[in-house]
């Protein structure tokens, strides 16, 4: 009676064991991401200043590599940005000539495209488009390194990777992703001028009167300066994550993965950043 | 293989760059080598007017604005850049006002002579004119205002509207269509009778020529005798008629004043006939009171008798003394 008694009613204990079990695993859950957090965010802050350390420390290493990360990271991936640029400014032309819908004159249209591509498209677009091929690049490579304990080799033999493989990255994408983004807001913007004289039937005038109507030197300037961010923030991510990759094959995929995912995300926090930043408010200046 | 890197890099480096500054520069309408011509003028407010817009003269750009900033004594000065080959007008004065409906502002120069007939940008432009070295501004209201006054306006002639129609209900409205009745009934009438008087009014009108040619003729006759008299008034016969009439007149002068002094004399013996006259009244009054002794001489019966009986008396006395004068006179000499 006694036994049947007590698996009839359950432990009143038991009851009250189990929310504080899952209250505890749910906090510890937190402290976890926290602890985990903060371990990126020490070691990334850690990275970023090594890699400036070395920018000042080590120039006769950096120097010879720079021109050619310039030439894999900037002047190759020229084409594909100019792509996307020119593709953009099209679609940008007809996509404000759809807009207005006759309530607004059609030379709008080289205002719309000009603002646009200048202040947004092209950096960020470029960006993000370098941000794939760029970013994925450094990660596999440094992955790759890695994993084949070549920058053990280098570590071993007392060279510090910093200024021979990420420095050079660094300095290339910072330098030469305004570069690429300059040549895509010219083609972006001759791209729609283009789409508005063959598809829009508006006059190269008046187009070149929209574009010049609102134009300020301090678009190209606040487009490239956000450029030269995204580039540095690329490839640090990139270098980032390709140093820090281990397991093999499958590490240096996901560090190409993580790096271009980081950097994405990344961009559009800095594009953010400076919009507030520095964009707000300009308007009003003198 | 290095080297060629490097030279292929900074080459297409280069080129972006230089066509950067080229676009940029192209875009802003950048005059790079030109000369250019400075002109500053000065205003109370700019309103949206920014770096980089036009400068119109008669209609064509022919510069940009260069700078804006703030000066003391609340001024702001505007710094124009132009072309060398736009001449000013004699007088300029600067206007800066928005030139299309999507808040693009100009700079426009024109003549002071052709200012708008606003009394708010003459003044502006008189008191920024005072310094004498820069060109006098002012700015006209941007479309915002305007649209913010002319909705005002709608708002008030909604509210007028509103008004009528509260006031002009169906009785309303009834009695406008009766009233616009009557005066097309009116009108007709007013045609008939119009038309009935039309031939009167055209022999009246016929009479009246006439009589115009009438007064004409009797005007012209007129100017003949009145010019006839002109020249007959400036004969001898006339002038000695006039000098007779200023001695005439002199005379009559004085003849006038004579009078006016006999009738001064009149007057003052008027005043005393008037005191006789009174008095008499007084006398003539206590004589018909009874008193005083021609009082009682005309009211009282007794002293008329009694003079009566020395009436009498005094005949008898004179009958007696006629007959008898020795009785009453006896003359000696010695």
């Amino acid at each position: 009676m006694a036994t049947a008694t007590s698996i009839d009613r359950p432990p009143a204990s038991r009851g009250a064991r189990v929310p504080l079990d899952a209250i505890a695993a749910a906090v510890g859950a937190i402290g976890s991401l926290t602890l985990r957090g903060l371990a990126d965010l020490g070691t990334t802050t850690r990275f970023v200043a090594d890699t400036g350390l070395a920018i000042a420390r080590d120039v006769s290493t950096w120097l010879p590599e720079t021109v050619e990360q310039m030439w894999r990271l900037g002047i190759a991936s020229m084409p594909i940005a100019l792509f996307i640029a020119s593709f953009t400014g099209i679609v940008l032309a007809l996509l404000a000539s759809y807009s207005f819908t006759g309530a607004v004159p059609l030379y709008f249209v080289g205002t719309l495209v000009q603002k646009t591509v200048t202040l947004e498209l092209a950096p960020v677009l470029t960006g993000l488009a370098l941000a794939g091929r760029v970013g994925a690049n450094i990660a596999a490579e440094l992955g790759t390194m890695r994993v084949t304990e070549q920058i053990d080799a280098l570590e071993t033999l007392g060279y510090d990777p910093l200024p021979y493989l990420v420095v050079p990255r660094v300095l290339a994408g910072g330098v030469m992703f305004p570069i690429v983004v300059a040549a895509s807001m010219i083609v972006g913007v001759g791209a729609g001028w283009i789409a508005s004289v063959l598809l829009l039937h508006l006059s190269t005038p008046e187009f070149t009167k929209g574009l010049r109507l609102f134009f300020n030197t301090f678009d190209v300037e606040y487009g490239l300066v956000k450029s030269a961010s995204f580039g540095v923030a690329v490839t640090l991510i990139g270098c980032a994550r390709g140093l820090r990759t281990d397991g093999g094959a499958v590490g240096v995929g996901r560090a190409a993965t993580s790096a271009v995912v980081y950097s994405a995300v990344l961009i559009l926090v800095l594009d953010a950043f400076w919009a507030v930043t520095w964009l707000l408010g300009h308007g009003d200046a003198v | 293989m290095k080297r060629k890197t490097d030279i292929l890099v900074g080459f297409i480096v280069l080129l972006v760059v230089a066509a950067t500054i080229v676009a940029v520069a192209w875009v802003k309408q950048a005059d790079i080598g030109k000369r250019q011509r400075d002109v500053v003028a000065r205003f109370r407010d700019v309103g949206n007017a920014r770096v980089g817009n036009a400068v119109v003269v008669r209609g064509v750009v022919g510069g940009r604005v260069q700078a804006i900033e703030l000066a003391p004594d609340g001024w702001v000065i505007v710094h124009l850049r132009v072309n060398p080959s736009v001449i000013f007008p004699a007088d300029p004065v600067v206007l800066l006002n928005e030139s299309s409906l999507f808040g693009e502002w100009q700079a426009t120069v024109i003549e002071r002579s052709a200012l708008p007939h606003d009394d708010v940008v003459r003044r502006e432009i008189a008191e920024a004119g005072r310094d004498g070295r820069m060109l006098p501004g002012a700015t006209l209201p941007g479309i915002g205002k305007l649209t913010a006054v002319a909705g005002q306006i709608a708002g008030d002639v909604a509210s007028v509207a509103e008004r009528v129609e509260v006031a002009f209900d169906e009785q309303a409205a009834r009695e406008l269509r009766a009233s616009i009745k009557n005066v097309s009934d009116l009108s007709s009438v007013m045609s008939k009778v119009v038309r009935t008087h039309a031939a009167d009014l055209d022999v009246l009108s016929g009479q009246l020529q006439t009589a115009v040619a009438s007064l004409n003729e009797t005007a012209n006759t007129v100017k003949l005798t009145a010019t006839r008299i002109d020249s007959a008034t400036t004969s001898p016969e006339a002038r000695s008629i006039v000098s007779d009439l200023a001695i005439a007149s002199t005379e009559l002068r004085h003849t006038s004043s004579q009078i006016r002094e006999l009738s001064g004399r009149f007057a003052s013996t008027q005043t005393k006939l008037d005191a006789a006259i009174t008095n008499g009244d007084s006398v003539l009054a206590k004589i018909n009171a009874g008193t005083g002794s021609l009082g009682l001489l005309v009211n009282d019966p007794t002293m008329y008798r009694q003079t009566d009986s020395l009436l009498t008396e005094l005949r008898a006395l004179v009958t007696d003394f006629k007959a008898n004068p020795k009785k009453y006179v006896s003359v000696r000499i010695f």
